[in-house]
C-alpha cells in the first residue's frame, strides 16, 4: 500500500525499484538474495530450537536460548562482517 | 533479547512462533551494532576520502554523508539486511495475532477501556498511504479493530531487542520522571499525548502524576482501541480518543501537559506546524510542551545524522529527515513559545542506566550531549532526546 509519492522529497535517483521497494545492490538480485539468507536462516534457527527443547526434555540443561541465538547468527553472518 | 508482554493481550506463540521473533531480535542486535560499526569504519575509510577527493571536502550534511556511502559496500549489506530484518519484524508476529484475533476480542471486551472514536473523522495521508516502518496495512490495517495495535504490540517487542523495556513504555518512563525531578513544584493536572499510538508511552504520565486526567489521542482507531484495552489491564485510567493532534477538540488553555514521543517526525512540515501551534493554544499559561523525538541534524556529525536518517529512505518514514532538518527552538517559537522558554535534554534510558542516571541529567548533575552516537539510536546505551518549552 507504500505510496511512492509520500517518498523523501531529497531521494536521490534509483535508490528504489519500480515497485517502490529499496535498492542496495548493483544488482537487484543481490537485495532478493540478502532476504533469502535471513529467511533460511530463520528456518534453520527454528529447527535449532526445536532439537534443544527435544534435548532437553531428554535430559540435556536448559540453555539461554537468547545467548546461543545470537552465537548462532553471529556464527552464520560472519563472512559480511568488516564488509 | 526477547520481551514478554506485560498484559493478557501478549501472545499465546506457539514454539515456532517465539523462535521466529528471538531470531530476528538477535538480528537487529547484529545489524544495529556490529554492521552499524562496520558502516562507520566503511565511512572513515572508504566513503568520506572519495567524497573528499572529488569535492575537495568532507561531508557536511546528513545528504552528503548518504551520497558518499550509497554503493559503499558496508553501506549496502548493512541497509540490506536492516530492511530484510524490519519485514521479519512484523511478519513473526502476523500469523500469531491473526490466529489469536478471536481471543484478542474477548479480551478485551472484558476491560473495556475509556475509548471514543469519531467514525467520521478522516484519517490523514501520512498515516494510512504508506507502510510506515514497513509494517503492511501501518497503523489502519484492520480498520477499527485489533489487529493493527496487536501487531504493533507485538512487534515493536522484537523490533526493540529488549531496549524499550517488557512493556515498551522506556521512553515514556525515562522521560515523565525526568521532567517530574527536573520540576518538583510542577504538579499537572491535566495531561494529553498526542500522537499514542497504542499509549505504551502515555501510561508513564499517569505512574507519574497519579492524580492528573490523562488523555491519549491518535488519528488511527485500530490502536487505539487495542491502547485503551491495554491500559485498562493494567489498571490505568487512561481516556482515548481518535482525534487528530493538528486539529484538537480541547478548549484553549485547557491542559497543563503536551506530550508526544516519536510522532512529529512522521508529519509533514505543514501539520507538524499546526500541532505545535495547537499544543500552545490548549496549554494553560505555566503549562509544559514536551516531545520526545530524533535528535537534529544540526547537532550532530553528517555521518551520526544520516545514520537516523537512514530510516526516512529505507524505513517508509518519508517526513523523517524533514523533521530531522528543523531546528527545535525555531518552530516552538514559530508555534507561540517565547525562545527563552525553550529547552531541550538528553535523558539517559531508564531501564539500562537506572533511575539514579535521570535524577542526575534532571539536576543537572551529568548533562548529556545532544550529539553524541547513542542519543535516539537504538542499539547498547541509548539515550533518549527532547526537548519543550512552556507557555507563559
Amino acid at each position: 500500500m507504500s505510496d511512492k509519492l509520500l517518498q523523501p522529497e531529497d531521494s536521490p535517483p534509483g535508490l528504489y525499484d519500480e515497485n517502490g521497494n529499496a535498492r542496495f545492490f548493483a544488482d537487484p538480485a543481490m537485495d532478493r538474495f540478502v532476504a533469502v539468507v535471513m529467511n533460511l536462516a530463520q528456518e534453520v534457527w527454528v529447527q535449532e530450537e526445536r532439537l534443544l527443547a527435544l534435548e532437553e526434555d531428554k535430559g540435556r540443561a536448559p540453555v539461554n536460548r537468547d545467548a546461543v541465538a545470537k552465537e548462532f547468527i553471529d556464527r552464520v553472518f560472519a563472512p559480511v562482517r568488516g564488509a | 533479547m526477547t520481551v514478554e508482554l506485560q498484559h493478557p493481550m501478549k501472545a499465546d506463540a506457539t514454539a515456532e512462533e517465539v523462535a521466529r521473533g528471538r531470531f530476528v531480535s538477535g538480528m537487529r542486535g547484529l545489524i544495529l551494532n556490529d554492521l552499524a560499526a562496520d558502516m562507520r569504519d566503511g565511512y572513515e575509510k572508504r566513503a568520506e576520502p572519495a567524497f573528499r577527493k572529488e569535492h575537495g571536502r568532507a561531508p557536511e550534511t546528513s545528504r552528503e554523508a548518504h551520497q558518499a556511502l550509497r554503493g559503499d559496500p558496508a553501506f549496502n549489506i548493512y541497509s540490506a539486511m536492516r530492511v530484510q530484518a524490519q519485514k521479519m519484524v512484523w511478519a513473526s508476529v502476523a500469523d500469531g495475532v491473526a490466529r489469536e484475533s478471536d481471543r484478542l476480542a474477548a479480551e478485551a471486551a472484558n476491560a473495556p477501556g475509556s475509548l471514543a472514536l469519531n467514525p467520521d473523522l478522516e484519517v490523514p495521508r501520512n498515516v494510512h498511504a504508506v507502510d510506515v516502518h514497513l509494517m503492511p496495512g501501518s497503523y489502519v490495517r484492520g480498520g477499527d479493530g485489533l489487529e493493527a495495535g496487536a501487531v504493533y504490540d507485538r512487534g515493536l517487542a522484537i523490533f526493540s531487542m529488549g531496549l524499550m523495556g517488557a512493556n515498551l513504555d522506556d521512553i515514556g518512563l525515562s522521560m515523565a520522571n525526568y521532567i517530574k525531578l527536573r520540576f518538583p513544584d510542577f504538579a499537572p493536572k491535566r495531561i494529553l499525548d498526542t500522537g499514542c499510538t497504542i499509549g505504551h508511552n502515555t501510561l508513564p504520565w499517569k505512574l507519574a502524576y497519579p492524580d492528573a486526567e490523562v488523555i491519549a489521542i491518535d488519528a488511527a482507531p485500530g490502536p487505539l482501541a487495542y491502547g485503551a484495552a491495554r491500559a485498562r489491564m493494567q489498571d490505568q485510567d487512561v481516556h482515548f480518543e481518535q482525534m487528530l493532534a493538528d486539529d484538537l477538540k480541547f478548549d484553549d488553555n485547557s491542559m497543563d501537559v503536551v506530550w508526544s514521543s516519536m510522532f512529529l517526525h512522521e508529519l509533514s512540515k505543514k501539520q507538524r506546524a499546526k500541532v505545535l501551534s495547537e499544543a500552545y493554544r490548549v496549554l494553560k499559561p505555566g503549562g509544559l510542551m514536551v516531545h520526545m523525538e530524533l535528535p537534529p541534524n544540526g547537532e550532530m556529525s553528517a555521518f551520526d545524522g544520516f545514520y537516523l536518517d537512514w530510516d526516512s529512505y529505507y524505513n517508509n518514514e518519508p517526513y523523517y529527515k524533514g523533521f530531522r532538518d528543523e531546528n527545535p527552538p525555531e518552530i516552538c517559537a514559530k508555534a507561540g513559545f517565547a525562545e527563552e522558554d525553550f529547552f531541550q535534554f538528553v535523558v539517559p534510558s531508564i531501564g539500562i542506566y537506572g533511575e539514579d542516571a535521570v535524577a542526575k541529567a534532571a539536576t543537572g548533575d551529568a548533562q548529556e550531549a545532544v550529539g553524541q552516537e547513542t542519543v535516539g539510536r537504538l542499539a547498547d546505551g541509548v539515550m533518549w532526546f527532547g526537548f519543550g518549552a512552556w507557555k507563559r
